[in-house]
């Protein structure tokens, strides 16, 4: 059986990899060169994203009959549809007969598609149903093999939908691992789950989508002095070294989470929702009693799924002087567009039954904070488009071995949690980078291919 | 409304639209801001690419920027911090204004509406690349004491996914 070349290492990348899976383990050294190289990325759009679980869009984006939105699966572009059966489907925009695009939007409604081209006329389900002069030039054919090529596997977790390009593989749970806990927790506190608010922001940053992913799986140290204006100007309410007192999760499967939460003193805070909403939590009740326990003590969570999707929840106000601080959740995927380039597709969410007014605070609280027009967002992208200006360097590449010792042998105050009561293992305080070097860890596993 | 009457408000609002561009090159946010009124909406909407059906490609909930005095005054207070990172070293922008339109005027409220399209060039410290964003912008001006003020500015851009790293600036 001939064996496929697909996804396979070089010997350059393969040396480049188990040199950085030695100096990851031994000296909590991670090199400087992934952050900028083109062969890597390619490997990486092989070996991760046309592998991986894949964030794609969410149920409440396409609520009727023939709502799409264009999307990528890495950089692949597919059409998230709900077809006139009320399925989802996800299909990958181009034509069977000669390739070109059958999407000609990034946002609409349509009972079917159909290429320019030659105008083959597909239903939005991606059955191929016509084309001019069908009976003349296609008589003898079956129309069945020549739909739009729908993406191998797609899973709707509590709404937020996931696609995965290989035939096979781990299922979207057994991706998550322990972070499927967590989503659930946040995800169902109402049983109706949450939906998107408006359409999603698209921007650019001249960076690597790792920097990206690996701040937000548990960087809370930048917000030491990269964030500190927005303590300066009141919009963190936290003070910088006392949000350092939180849990880093590594939850299974190279995922991270960062939490701020008081599970000692019993006092209701659920995120800071108003009591009055907290009362509308109809899911709590059906969650177990340790995620019950989590979201009652529950501050901030931040977190990464690996690959390249992260979130956050927690209160802010756009203007603290005079508008109360309202719970928000961002949602985002750092979509690798080249070695030095990302994507940011950055969306909201509010639990459905929540009021419009409610929905428009916590909207306009994502927007100012988080977004292209972030307070904390803005600042994010500085140092990350400076590493992967340095990454690209000759002499950065041979020599920048970068350090990721916090937490690691020692160093550093933080420790494990003794009897963590939820799924994976914590560390605290957040004085430490054992989730970035958690991330790289997985990372390394899946482009050597022992995943 | 007569033409020489009509030629003052617009010769009046060219002039403020330019002066108010000539603060935001040179970053005096805090000038800028006294130009606004107190009761300033300024929105950047979300676009995606539409059907060509559609009647507008410009979201009518979603934005990148929804701004009202107070989050402005916020948005002043952090660029005067040390720690404005997203303009550090500050960006070089200039603002293109060009095809001014009056719209409408009324004597009323003295409120003009005025469309301008913005063409914006950014770049920043020893980088090689400027970054050009366009947009078409509908403001209401309007005269207070005597003096022309913006009450409302919405920022129509023709990119669905914006060019740029962050939106530290004002357009």
């Amino acid at each position: 059986m001939q064996q496929t070349t697909e996804g396979q290492l070089s010997p350059r990348l393969r040396s480049m990899l188990e040199e950085m899976q030695k100096s990851l383990r031994e000296e909590a050294a991670i090199p400087l060169a992934i952050f900028n190289d083109e062969e890597l990325h390619q490997a990486e759009m092989e070996i991760i994203f046309a592998k991986q679980w894949i964030f794609v869009g969410h149920e409440s984006e396409i609520p009727n009959k023939g709502d799409y939105v264009l999307r990528h699966i890495g950089n692949d572009p597919f059409v998230l549809v709900r077809t006139e059966d009320g399925d989802i489907k996800v299909l990958f925009d181009a034509c069977p007969h000669r390739g070109a695009r059958i999407c000609r939007a990034e946002k609409g409604n349509s009972s079917h598609f159909r290429c320019i081209y030659h105008g083959w006329t597909f239903k939005n389900d991606g059955e191929l149903v016509g084309a001019p002069g069908y009976n003349n030039g296609y008589s003898g054919m079956d129309k069945k093999d020549w739909g739009l090529i729908p993406a191998p596997r797609v899973e709707n977790f509590h709404g937020f939908i996931f696609a995965s390009l290989a035939q096979e593989g781990p299922t979207l749970r057994e991706a998550l691992g322990g972070m499927a806990w967590y989503l659930e927790m946040i995800f169902t506190m109402q049983k109706c789950g949450m939906e998107v608010l408006g359409e999603p922001q698209h921007w650019i940053i001249n960076a690597n989508w790792k920097q990206a992913s690996e701040n937000f799986s548990g960087d809370d140290y930048h917000l030491l002095y990269l964030h500190k204006s927005t303590y300066d100007v009141g919009v963190m309410p936290v003070p910088l070294m006392e949000n350092m007192m939180g849990y880093h999760v590594k939850p299974g499967m190279g995922h991270g989470l960062s939490f701020s939460i008081d599970i000692e003193s019993n006092d209701p805070i659920y995120w800071f929702f108003p009591p009055e909403i907290v009362e509308t939590f109809d899911g709590l009740k059906e969650m177990t009693p340790e995620q019950q326990r989590l979201a009652r003590g529950a501050r901030v969570v931040v977190g990464t799924i690996f690959p390249n999707t992260s979130f956050l929840l927690l209160p802010l106000s756009p203007d603290p002087g005079n508008v109360p601080p309202t719970p928000l959740f961002t949602w985002r995927v750092w979509r690798p567009l080249s070695p030095g380039k990302l994507e940011v597709i950055n969306w909201f969410f509010m639990y459905k039954n929540t009021p419009a007014e409610f929905k428009a605070q916590s909207f306009r609280a994502g927007v100012s904070t988080f977004g292209a027009a972030g307070h904390f967002e803005m600042d994010d992208a500085v140092p990350w488009v400076e590493i992967a200006r340095n990454a690209a360097s000759v002499f950065g590449k041979k020599n920048l071995k970068l350090n990721y010792k916090m937490g690691f042998n020692g160093i550093g105050v933080s420790k494990p949690v003794k009897d963590w009561p939820f799924p994976g293992e914590a560390w605290y305080p957040r004085y430490e980078e054992g989730n970035q070097r958690y991330f790289y860890q997985h990372y390394l596993n899946i482009m050597l291919g022992g995943q | 409304m007569d033409w020489l009457k009509r030629f003052q408000i617009y010769q009046e609002c060219v002039e403020f639209l330019n002066h108010e561009a000539d603060l935001l090159d040179q970053h005096r946010y805090a000038e800028w801001e006294e130009l606004l009124t107190e009761d300033i909406v300024y929105q950047v909407p979300i676009r995606l690419t539409r059907e060509k059906e559609a009647e507008t490609e410009f979201s009518s909930v979603a934005f990148h920027m929804n701004e009202d005095r107070g989050s402005i005054k916020l948005r002043v207070k952090r660029s005067q911090t040390d720690f404005n990172f997203a303009e550090d070293p500050k960006t070089r922008t200039r603002h293109f204004v060009t095809n001014f339109r009056l719209d409408a005027y009324d004597g009323q409220t003295e409120e003009a509406h005025v469309r301008t399209n913005l063409l914006l060039f950014r770049q920043q410290f020893d980088e090689m690349e400027q970054l050009l964003v366009s947009a078409e912008r509908r403001d209401v001006l309007r005269k207070v004491n005597g003096q022309w003020k913006l009450a409302k500015r919405v920022v129509y851009f023709d990119h669905t996914t914006i060019p740029l790293p962050n939106l530290a600036i004002f357009f």
